[in-house]
């Protein structure tokens, strides 16, 4: 197995232990919502009218959690089947969406809000040709280097823009952050941002730091050379 | 058990409710703390005899606290409860003494049962302190 490829099995590994840990969690409380209204049922007919409200309580908890589990195992799926071809056809804007909300749990770990700057479903799509999977991996690489310099209660806010021909990613930190130098240094010091440098080569674009706007810019061509 | 103070610690608010309550039907007491911060806030008000407490959480992990908890009060018994399946993580921390390492989700009977059996643990524990005394 070559030096790239361990790197992208790093990377499915770390996404889907994430994902997984969510469904297990939204497992746990099914479970123990529909126990909690089997203890009430076997207590007697009597509790049930007693505890009815934490009955209901329990199965509006179910109903969100299986919409919860519905939501992961489709974002799972997509990202599963973004191996499917080497080179393909993405929507950008939707790329950043899928990635924003499977990078979720790692920023609630983090205590730091994680949003796109663009709603979804906003604005046109904007498709390149690319490697759909490096493009993941420098999307959440960009994300962990600003996971190094924010502290609890910080913000990432992702969007994009087309800018000379070019597709750019803007990946901007906010909260209690470091002095423009300091922020620099920190980034490019931590250990994902040669990585990001790497992938983003590979996609034949380019990762920058933004020192003014507190960010990462990444510039990615409509098509990459096959 | 009567008497036996449990702590679950999960930042699953929804989870970790619903556990409290379905244990609180089987006659047993247990609070819960939603983050590592309130959980160390909870044992200063209170020392529990088993902590049933999850990994991964926001600020503080769970193994900190294990860390925390073993130090200060040895004799409390910690039941990790997580959905997180590392074998090096399960290792570290039989290593800082957790009397058993459970993976979510877990029946309640059966999680009911090592509790039981930790805070059973917890006075043979003493008791061999005492002897050696």
């Amino acid at each position: 197995m070559n030096k790239c490829t361990n790197k992208e099995v790093a990377f499915f590994g770390k996404i889907t232990a994430g994902i997984t840990h969510e469904m297990k969690n939204v497992l746990a409380i099914i479970r123990e919502s529909s126990g909690l209204m089997g203890d009430i049922i076997s207590i007697s007919p009597e509790a049930i009218v007693k505890h009815q409200e934490k009955i209901q309580n329990s199965m509006v908890r179910i109903k969100d959690q299986i919409e919860r589990g519905i939501g992961l195992t489709d974002r799972l799926n997509k990202f599963a089947h973004s191996t499917d071809e080497t080179l393909s056809k993405i929507d950008l804007r939707e790329a950043i969406e899928q990635l924003v909300t499977l990078a979720q749990r790692f920023a609630r770990l983090k205590h730091v809000v994680l949003k796109t700057m663009t709603p979804d479903h906003e604005g046109p799509p904007v498709t390149l040709v690319t490697r759909h999977v490096q493009l993941q991996m420098a999307l959440f690489a960009s994300l962990e280097c600003c996971f190094t310099v924010l502290s609890a209660g910080g913000e990432i806010n992702v969007g994009i823009r087309k800018l000379e021909g070019k597709n750019v990613v803007n990946v901007v930190c906010k909260g209690d952050l470091p002095g423009q130098s300091e922020f620099v240094r920190n980034i490019s010091e931590s250990e994902n941002w040669p990585a990001l440098q790497e992938i983003a080569a590979c996609l034949e674009g380019s990762a920058k730091l933004d020192e003014t706007a507190h960010g990462i810019v990444l510039s990615f061509p409509d098509e990459i050379r096959r | 058990m009567e008497g036996m103070k449990i702590l679950l610690v999960d930042d699953e608010e929804e989870f970790v409710k619903t556990l409290s309550e379905r244990i609180e039907i089987r006659g047993l007491k247990a609070d819960v703390a939603l983050s590592g911060e309130q959980a160390l806030k909870a044992m200063d008000e209170n020392l529990p005899d088993v902590i049933v407490l999850d990994l991964k959480m926001p600020g503080m992990d769970g193994m900190e606290i294990l860390r925390r908890t073993k130090k200060a009060h040895p004799e409390i018994q910690v039941v990790m409860l997580t959905g997180h399946g590392s074998e090096k993580d399960e290792n570290e921390a039989r290593r800082l003494g957790v009397f058993e390492y459970l993976h979510k989700p877990v029946d309640l009977e059966s999680l009911l049962r090592t509790v039981t059996n930790a805070y059973k643990n917890k006075f043979k524990s003493s008791m061999v302190a005492v002897s050696f005394a």
